[in-house]
């Protein structure tokens, strides 16, 4: 029982190979080679492009935005559910109000916001987090491994939404209550994923030559084995930014996490529902067309990094 | 081969109409709630009480507008202060062929306190009767320790059950404790169907929970014949699959239609809508208790230390504005009801200026909703010294009234235009109601249903000082508290004659208005969808009942 046991990682990850990965000073110009890789495919860059656009977007919502749809002095319920191309009192709507009156441009560009940075906040903690955790079960193995991966294997058996929603109903409503949550429920993907990297990578000769110099725990771990581990968890990060917009799009849906007068994009969704039937079809379906373009954006930047990243796929 | 009798009905359909047009069997409702017992003293609770009138009759009825009519008594009158005669009325079975007694009625009234586990009794229509007496078999004498003016409406609450079916044949005398009888019937009896025997015009076919309640037309019922030979009611909590079930021909009829799906049902030419006006009002409750408040930032340090339950009590909190009656006034006349009615709730509500809607009893003719007037609330905020006004959280339900958390949205907006910065906080209506019991909002949106279709049951329930002893304020979770008004309250609800009691509600209304004791919002407008062919008159206790529903000739 007290045997590691080989961790399934959620993608494809090069975990199994033998041979050295390429990393840091041994190739050439490894950023260049990394660079000419990931520009071969074209529908990574146009993702790649689209994600940037969408940052910027989020970045910059309040200098871009004819509105600031948080802010109630600027809106007016006499706009509400104004169809797209409206010319209103103050602005153009170009993309219709919603039931408060709120401008769905403004209210996209400000809920990308919302919805990046939640996903961007919750997957570098996670990272941090989930990585620290399996790098120390890889290392020290037999029972801290064992009781680690055990914790991590009974909360993978959960669905994500479900402890997410438990999670945010005791925490109760904030953007860094939701940040909490999506960190729980996604720490084990990393902590697994680099586990089953470093399990490999610490039977190598390198790290064996570090234990003979007797240098530190710490900087065997974190100076000579994370270095050997990262890709993976490149490629793991990348595909739950877009897993973690996702989960907390669906808590906005579900009306909990973030407060109704701060709408994130799922939030704007679910306004939009209650009024499918009636026509007003443009308050749900912008909002959702945002959301799909982000992470199948996403998605194909981490397609591409996985395939660049995996030298098993080296042509 | 389906095709082909698709077709043969549709050819048919029509000339079976016209030949038989009373003959139409079966009707299928699909409702957003669904009853919690079949039993009718379980739980006084609307959906409850809408299924309990198809079988169990009252002795007093109230029609479409909660006016009292003659049902199983055809007339009660006051003979003294303290005590009421109603005569039954004579001829009338239960629907196993029993007759229906005056023995029925003390049996009902002692089962009332017996109800076991029940989470909301019916006993508050009780606990006026003293004593009964009953001279003969059809001849009831109902004694009140106190003037009682609405013993007849508590009554028509309540519906009466048959004593003999639950083995009760001797003559019974009424008194607090349950009659000497010890056995009682348990309420998952009436689920299954057991005991399930009333006077009304259906009887109880079947009920699976979650799923249908079957009801079968009485044939022996004395008064005007059911119109419809089955009625299936289904709970359909979903608003929009509702309206799916109706527009796909799955029910005939349902309640509460989104009022956005309104336009589009309308312009339908396979769908009718019946709409009236409820005794429901929506308000805004202020609290108006301590020296400080949970929901308010920026308006300094309290004048002095909280006592009492809430939060405050236990957590630093603010001062609290809403003790000045003008920050009250300036709240009221920053909101635009009117823009509410329009955008919000898609025209179908009326503004508020009282807890009841003009023509009921006790309402003042000449009130009307506060207006719109965002200049003169800024000018109030001021004299009252917050010429930045503060902040402010409102808390909501968003899944218990018409369109309640977008309402409180859009009450935000128009408070921050005055300069009251308002949050919003929403919740399900379990938490919500919870958390409001606990104090923890300086302001929240609720809403209040006069089930007695008077002014008492509002101003006794919201604006009445808490005292559970004297039976005041039990909704008044803004505790505003004004012993005048507390004083004009008691004094209407042992006033017998019916003038002298209208014009002291009237008079204690206006004054929880201008005191702005609480603000009224709007009166939530019900609708109900149907198939064409089919009419209902709307009901202002926003009952859905079967035998409303009528074929349209």
């Amino acid at each position: 029982m007290s045997s590691p046991v080989p961790a399934p990682a959620p993608i494809p990850t090069p975990t199994d190979v033998e041979g050295e990965t390429v990393v840091g000073e041994q190739a050439e110009s490894p950023w260049r080679r990394f660079l000419s890789d990931f520009f071969e495919s074209r529908i990574a860059v146009a993702g790649l492009v689209v994600f940037v656009f969408l940052i910027l977007a989020a970045l910059f919502a309040p200098y871009v935005t004819p509105q600031n749809p948080y802010d109630l002095m600027q809106i007016s319920i006499m706009d509400g559910r104004l169809p797209p191309g409206t010319q209103g009192e103050m602005i153009h709507y170009w993309l219709g109000t919603d039931d408060q009156g709120r401008d769905m441009l403004s209210g996209i560009f400000y809920g990308l916001r919302t919805s990046l940075g939640v996903g961007a906040a919750s997957t570098v903690i996670a990272l941090f987090i989930g990585g620290a955790i399996g790098l120390i079960a890889a290392y020290f193995g037999g029972r801290v491994d064992a009781m680690i991966m055990r914790v991590a294997d009974l909360q993978l058996s959960f669905p994500a939404i479900l402890i997410a929603l438990i999670l945010v109903s005791i925490l109760g409503q904030g953007v860094e209550k939701i940040i909490i949550a999506l960190v729980a429920v996604q720490w084990a993907y990393y902590a697994r994923t680099i586990r089953g990297t470093a399990l490999v990578e610490r039977r190598k000769e390198y790290v064996e030559a570090a234990t003979c110099l007797a240098l530190s725990h710490r900087r065997i771990v974190f100076r000579h084995l994370l270095p050997n581990c990262t890709p993976p968890l490149i490629v793991v990060g990348t595909v739950q930014v877009a897993h973690a917009i996702s989960l907390e799009a669906t808590l906005s849906f579900l009306g909990i996490g973030l407060p109704i007068t701060e709408p994130s994009l799922g939030l704007l969704i679910k306004n939009g529902f209650d009024y499918m039937l009636s026509g007003d079809y443009w308050i749900s379906f912008y909002p959702g067309v945002a959301l799909l373009i982000t992470i199948v954006s996403i998605n194909l930047v981490g397609d591409q990094l996985r395939d660049v990243l995996n030298p098993r796929l080296k042509r | 081969m389906k095709f082909g009798k698709l077709a043969l009905a549709a050819a048919l359909a029509p000339a079976l109409l016209a030949l038989a047009p009373a003959q139409a069997a079966e009707l299928r409702i699909g409702l957003d709630s669904e009853p919690s017992a079949i039993d009718p003293h379980y739980h006084n609770l609307g959906p409850n009480n809408e299924i309990r009138r198809h079988m169990f009759e009252s002795l007093v009825g109230q029609d479409e507008q909660q006016r009292l009519t003659p049902l199983l008594a055809t007339s009660w009158k006051p003979t003294s202060a303290t005590t009421w005669q109603f005569n039954l009325r004579q001829g009338v079975t239960f629907s196993n062929g029993d007759p229906f007694t005056v023995n029925d009625f003390i049996y009902t009234a002692c089962r009332i306190p017996n109800v076991p586990n029940s989470p909301s009794s019916f006993t508050i229509y009780t606990k006026a009767i003293e004593k009964v007496e009953t001279p003969d078999d059809h001849t009831l004498i109902i004694h009140t320790a106190k003037p009682h003016p609405l013993l007849p409406v508590e009554i028509a609450t309540w519906g009466i059950l048959s004593a003999k079916v639950f083995g009760v044949t001797q003559k019974l005398t009424f008194d607090k404790e349950g009659c000497g009888i010890t056995s009682w019937p348990k309420t998952e009896d009436f689920n299954a169907g057991k005991g399930t025997i009333g006077t009304g015009p259906y009887t109880f076919g079947e009920f699976v929970k979650g799923d249908r309640l079957v009801l079968n037309r009485n044939d022996s019922y004395w008064g005007e014949k059911a119109e419809w030979d089955t009625v299936t009611v289904k709970p359909i909590t979903n608003a929009a699959a509702r309206v799916a079930a109706l527009l796909a021909g799955d029910v005939d009829f349902i309640s509460k239609p989104p009022t956005q799906d309104l336009p589009k049902l309308e312009a339908d030419p396979n769908v009718g809508l019946a709409q009236g006006l409820s005794n429901r009002v929506i308000y805004l409750h202020l609290d108006q208790y301590g020296p400080s408040t949970p929901g308010v930032k920026g308006t300094g340090k309290p004048d002095a230390k909280y006592e009492g339950e809430g939060p405050c009590a236990t957590q630093p909190c603010e001062k609290n504005p809403f003790l000045d009656k003008r920050v009250r006034q300036a709240l009221s006349k920053a909101i635009n009801r009117d823009a509410i009615v329009a955008k919000i709730m898609g025209g179908v509500a009326v503004a508020a200026g009282e807890l009841l809607p003009h023509g009921f009893f006790g309402t003042n003719p000449d009130s009307k909703p506060e207006a719109y007037d965002p200049e003169g609330a800024k000018k109030l905020l001021a004299e009252a010294g917050y010429p930045n006004g503060f902040e402010l959280v409102i808390g909501t339900p968003n899944d218990r009234y018409i369109n309640d958390a977008k309402v409180t949205q859009a009450i935000a907006q128009m408070l921050t235009r005055v300069g009251i910065k308002t949050g919003v906080n929403a919740m399900t209506k379990s938490v919500f109601f919870k958390t409001r019991n606990l104090y923890e909002f300086s302001v929240y949106l609720a809403g209040w249903g006069a089930g007695t279709g008077e002014m008492s049951s509002p101003l006794r329930a919201l604006v009445a000082s808490r005292d559970k002893a004297r039976g005041l304020g039990g909704t008044n979770r803004g505790r505003y508290s004004n012993k005048a008004l507390d004083d004009l309250v008691l004094e209407a609800l042992a006033t017998v004659d019916d003038a002298k009691r209208e014009a002291i509600l009237q008079k204690a209304s206006r004054m929880a208005m201008e005191d702005y004791s609480i603000l009224p919002l709007h009166f939530e407008v019900t609708s109900w969808a149907h198939r064409k062919g089919l009419t209902y008159k709307a009901r202002a206790d926003q009952y859905t009942l079967a035998m409303g529903i009528k074929a349209a000739n």
